[in-house]
């Protein structure tokens, strides 16, 4: 019986958490935090991307258009040597720029005294998806080629959105508070 | 051509670069190619005499690192399509051979240079990347214009 005691633990603590999350989502609902999500913005004229997004530049599917149709295959091979160094080093900076974020957000969240379980959990999940994202991405990239990964960067791009979104409303909140 | 600057104290000195310098200058690298220039590379300052004249040293000198990360981001953000055309036009606008001129950026890494000092590292990284490709095309394409070129002389000396 008593070998039986740590999981009897564990699994208590994992129903007060859940049914922390639920009671928290449920009285959230009404004063709801709409996490602000940075509006895509116009692509200027002749550009392929928005300025700004160096993510969506190097993924960009045009200029693979260009060159697959109008360049012989040693330049077509030079050409997705070139995005791939590129988008490795996107991902690997977008990971270290996440997990720097993240720290600062762990640093500041003693000072909030109205903390929100559901986001702050809500959060923790986005970040770790981001992170699974960039080091999936990363091997994938390796692998098959950044051309092919577009619907997973899509996903990581929105994800970090989310997240910077959610970073910027957690930190004015803590300076609001401070 | 909006440059989100809003200092208004050089605003006047961008748009008397732009109008009197930079729209006679054929296309964004050339531009690019000429505020590279103009910049000290030990001191990472630039000068234009007529700008300080009319303006101040210093004023000049912030006018032109705007304009300069003004065009460098509008060719990161450019499509390689795009880049090529300028890159086409920049070539063509100088006096040189346009196979050395080709071989010279190519070998020396001349557009490393082009830079703005204050500039994203990702941005200068995609910056170089495309110009690599887009040079490589300029120069296939420059070879086979010239291997064509041999053939129909050939042809003609021939027919002859």
């Amino acid at each position: 019986m008593s070998q039986l005691l740590p999981y009897l633990g564990v699994s208590l603590l994992l129903l007060v958490v859940s049914a922390l999350w639920a009671r928290q989502l449920f009285l959230t609902r009404k004063t709801r935090i709409e996490l602000i999500v940075p509006q895509k913005r116009e692509p200027t004229s002749g550009s392929t991307a928005s300025h700004g997004d160096l993510g969506e530049r190097i993924f960009d599917l045009v200029d693979w258009d260009f060159v697959s149709r109008n360049v012989p295959s040693e330049i077509q091979q030079m050409f997705l040597r070139e995005r791939t160094i590129l988008a490795i080093s996107w991902l690997r900076r977008t990971r270290t720029r996440v997990s720097l974020l993240m720290r600062a957000h762990v640093a500041a969240v003693g000072q909030i005294a109205d903390l929100h379980l559901a986001t702050e959990l809500k959060l923790a999940l986005n970040y770790l998806v981001v992170l699974t994202l960039c080091n999936l991405l990363i091997a994938w990239i390796w692998a098959r080629g950044p051309m092919r990964t577009r619907k997973m960067v899509g996903q990581t791009l929105r994800t970090v959105a989310w997240l910077r979104g959610a970073f910027e409303q957690l930190m004015a909140r803590v300076s609001a508070e401070t | 051509m909006s440059l989100g600057v809003k200092n208004v104290e050089i605003e006047p000195a961008i748009r008397d670069l732009r109008n009197r310098t930079l729209a006679r200058l054929p296309g964004d690298v050339s531009r690019l190619v000429y505020l590279a220039s103009s910049r000290d590379l030990n001191t990472g300052r630039y000068s234009h005499d007529g700008l300080a004249f009319h303006f101040s040293e210093n004023v000049a000198c912030k006018a032109m690192a705007a304009c300069h990360a003004e065009i460098f981001n509008r060719l990161v953000y450019c499509s390689l399509e795009e880049l090529i055309e300028e890159l086409r036009s920049y070539i063509s606008s100088t006096a040189e051979r346009p196979g050395d001129v080709l071989e010279s950026w190519k070998h020396l890494g001349s557009y490393r240079v082009t830079i703005p000092s204050e500039c994203d590292e990702m941005a200068a990284e995609i910056f170089l990347s495309n110009v690599k490709v887009a040079l490589a095309i300029l120069q296939t394409r420059q070879e086979s214009a010239f291997q064509d070129g041999q053939f129909a002389w050939r042809y003609r000396s021939h027919g002859r």
